[in-house]
């Protein structure tokens, strides 16, 4: 963190001691969420997200491998993520950092969790299953990649398109038609704590002057996947009440997803 | 003595007291160090942890750079030493040189600042766990003396846990200060050491 | 939470395959200061767990870049041994797993050590799994905290961890492999005794908000017992003073 931020963090916290939000949110409610479902093409599914400043476009894309050992029955799915160093000037090219890395899985983890993807769906033979690559890019980071990288993971698996098995380990990428078969679908919801304070959806002035971080994962009735993050901490009351909230934002993100795939 | 092992976290006091080695907490004093306590005393001593620099402390230390003649001084600290020599010294500092000096001030909890430096040519240099360095001293230097007559060895003790030797039986001088180090707890170990050292084996 | 087809039952009437009961810890064994040249150091056995965990420093941060001029900054890595798991050889190098686990273990760190005592300095903490049966996170960051109080290095607190899961409709304290393999949510948690602060909280799996609510105390439960043998493992070396002036 420079100068600036450090500034800019003193700032949030002076303003929140009033409970006044820097850019005048309820201290429960998101930014603005804008899904552009199919925004690449070549991917079976796709997604653009804009959660307020915060980019991510996440391509999902489909192949024939073999099964992991332990699922013989099942396809596969495989999270990675990519701070891209054009997405913030800190960002940095290289090996994955415990940042992207812990996005990735936490992303995976809610998905995997709540059997979002109907797995044995994926299953084509014997040695032969439908894998399931979600990649997320993330293009400009303005706070809570989290939340947003779920959000379109999971537009982009609702927008997939199945190829069909040619046989001989190929995919016909032409034909694609069927959807890929979801069972449910996870919100996440990923609050800051900023000394006494806790929000919803930090931006990226909220996160730098956060204390801890908690992500909550939910498919609307229950609790599927959580995180908690950085050097501060939670009461176990905080916790619960957390979890309430993130329960009743379920509905208010599931429209927004659903709405944008008519 | 009511003496007590204390962990981090462990309560001190139900009010807030001024103890090194401790804070306060919503108006409670706790231990954030694992030391000893002394409930009559009402002090808390480290068990284990690196050296906390005192003004006054002494010091050995090797010169690691110079820029003019501001010396910089590793003390196996993780801060910065310097020194700042005067123009009028005669003596200049080598990089690599062995130097005694006096702690003049701490700035910022990682900034050393050294005085009265002492060239300490040859010889050799232990390292002991700076918690275990007033045991090696002792009472107003008895431990430091004996071990010193004993071996006919000059030995520069520093409270940030370098141990300076040279001449006489550096072998035996070590076993001792190793034994001090390992059983400074003990009842009578003055004597043992004494005993340790009459004999002259390092085996004691 | 692997493939359900082939699960086992893991409760029978009550018990668990172990013969434990719900709240039931597996056997802990905590030795303080057992490696020599590490400031400091710890080795925990947990049920068939076995870590090894040590501490360098404070020292200077390395490379110089990294200094922060005001406080310390804490390094964490948790690795397992190829050798460490039941069945194959595990691949070396840091996963994806082990560079999330030290990462989350790090910033449980952050909050108990006390970083502004020693500014521009930095504390390394080593996490090796030598034989792994489920929980270890739990039972590194448990080592590391006796790890770090053996160094000497200022605490708020002697942290402590441990996994809370779900086994049908039981929730159950400290699943061994079989169990979490088989289970249906995992949550570990690291806890600061002193006042119940959250430092470390994952889960996945499904758990209603009733069942995080009852998890969450139970592993505040489990604590005290979890506490008491860290606690008396440093006791133990220093009363006896082998490596001090014991009392």
């Amino acid at each position: 963190m420079g100068a600036f931020d450090i500034v800019k963090s003193n700032y949030i916290k002076e303003l929140l001691a009033k409970g006044v939000r820097e850019d005048g949110r309820k201290t429960f409610g998101f930014r603005s969420i804008k899904i552009t479902p199919g925004a690449i093409p070549h991917a079976e599914g796709s997604a653009m997200v804009d959660l307020g400043g915060t980019r991510v476009l996440v391509g999902a894309k489909v192949q024939v491998e073999e099964p992991m050992p332990d699922t013989p029955k099942q396809g596969n799915l495989m999270v990675s993520a990519e701070l891209l160093p054009l997405a913030h000037a800190e960002f940095e090219s290289g090996p994955p950092s415990p940042e992207s890395i812990e996005l990735s899985r936490v992303v995976d983890r809610g998905i995997r969790a709540a059997n979002c993807i109907d797995l044995e769906s994926l299953f084509i033979e014997e040695g032969k299953v439908w894998a399931v690559f979600i990649d997320i890019y993330v293009l400009n980071y303005d706070g809570n990649l989290f939340d947003a990288a779920t959000i379109a993971a999971m537009a982009a698996l609702m927008n997939a398109k199945m190829p069909v098995y040619k046989g001989e380990d190929k995919a016909d990428y032409e034909k694609r038609e069927s959807p890929l078969k979801l069972k449910s679908a996870v919100v996440s919801t990923t609050f800051a704590k900023i000394e006494n304070s806790i929000l919803l959806d930090p931006n990226i002035h909220e996160e730098n002057a956060a204390d801890a971080r908690v992500t909550i994962v939910t498919d609307g009735k229950s609790v599927r996947a959580m995180q908690k993050g950085l050097g501060g901490s939670f009461s176990t009351s905080e916790i619960e009440s957390l979890v309430d909230v993130s329960l009743e934002k379920y509905n208010e993100v599931k429209s927004v997803l659903e709405s944008s795939m008519k | 003595m009511a003496r007590q092992i204390v962990i981090p976290g462990d309560l001190v006091a139900e009010q807030a007291l001024k103890i090194e080695h401790s804070y306060i907490d919503n108006g409670k004093t706790y231990a954030k160090v694992l030391g000893l306590l002394d409930t009559e005393k009402g002090t808390i001593v480290p068990l284990e942890g690196i050296w906390s620099p005192r003004i006054g402390d002494t010091v050995v230390g090797i010169v690691t750079g110079m820029r003019s003649t501001v010396y910089e001084v590793d003390l196996d600290f993780f801060g910065r030493s310097i020194l700042i020599g005067s123009k009028y010294d005669r003596h200049t500092y080598k990089i690599g040189e062995v130097i005694e000096a006096e702690v003049k001030d701490v700035e910022d909890r990682k900034t050393i600042i050294l005085t009265r430096p002492q060239s300490l040519f040859g010889g050799t240099i232990l390292s002991v766990k700076p918690t275990k360095i007033p045991r090696v001293i002792g009472k107003a230097n008895t431990m430091v003396q004996q071990i010193a007559a004993m071996t006919k060895s000059n030995i520069i003790v520093g409270n940030n846990g370098l141990v300076w030797m040279k001449g006489g039986d550096i072998g035996l001088a070590t076993a001792a200060i190793r034994k001090i180090e390992s059983e400074a707890h003990t009842q009578g170990l003055t004597e043992q050491i004494k005993m340790m050292l009459e004999k002259g084996t390092t085996n004691a | 939470m692997a493939s359900k087809a082939d699960k086992p039952e893991l409760i029978i009437g009550n018990k668990r395959l172990d013969g434990r009961g719900f709240n039931d810890l597996r056997p802990l064994k905590v030795e303080a200061s057992v490696l020599k040249n590490a400031d400091g150091s710890a080795y925990v056995e947990w049920g068939n767990n076995k870590i090894l965990a040590a501490v360098f420093g404070p020292k200077e941060a390395m490379p110089k870049h990294v200094q922060d001029p005001v406080k310390a900054i804490i390094k964490c890595k948790y690795s397992m041994a190829p050798f460490s798991s039941m069945g194959e050889h595990g691949r070396s190098g840091p996963n994806r797993r082990a560079i999330e686990i030290s990462k989350v273990t790090r910033e449980a760190f952050e909050n108990v050590v006390m970083l502004n005592d020693y500014p521009g300095s930095e504390i390394d903490i080593f996490i090796e799994v030598l034989q792994s049966d489920g929980g270890t996170r739990a039972a590194g960051i448990t080592a590391a905290a006796v790890a770090l109080a053996s160094a000497g290095i200022h605490m708020k607190d002697l942290i402590y961890a441990v996994s809370v899961g779900k086994i049908g409709e039981e929730l159950v304290i400290d699943m061994n492999m079989i169990e979490d393999n088989y289970s249906d949510s995992d949550m570990p948690m690291a806890i600061s005794p002193r006042n119940g602060d959250v430092l470390l909280l994952q889960m996945d799996g499904i758990m209603s908000k009733s069942e995080v609510k009852k998890g969450m105390a139970m592993v505040l439960e489990a604590g005290k017992a979890i506490s008491k043998i860290q606690k008396d493992a440093l006791n133990k070396v220093y009363s006896r003073g082998e490596n001090g002036n014991g009392v």
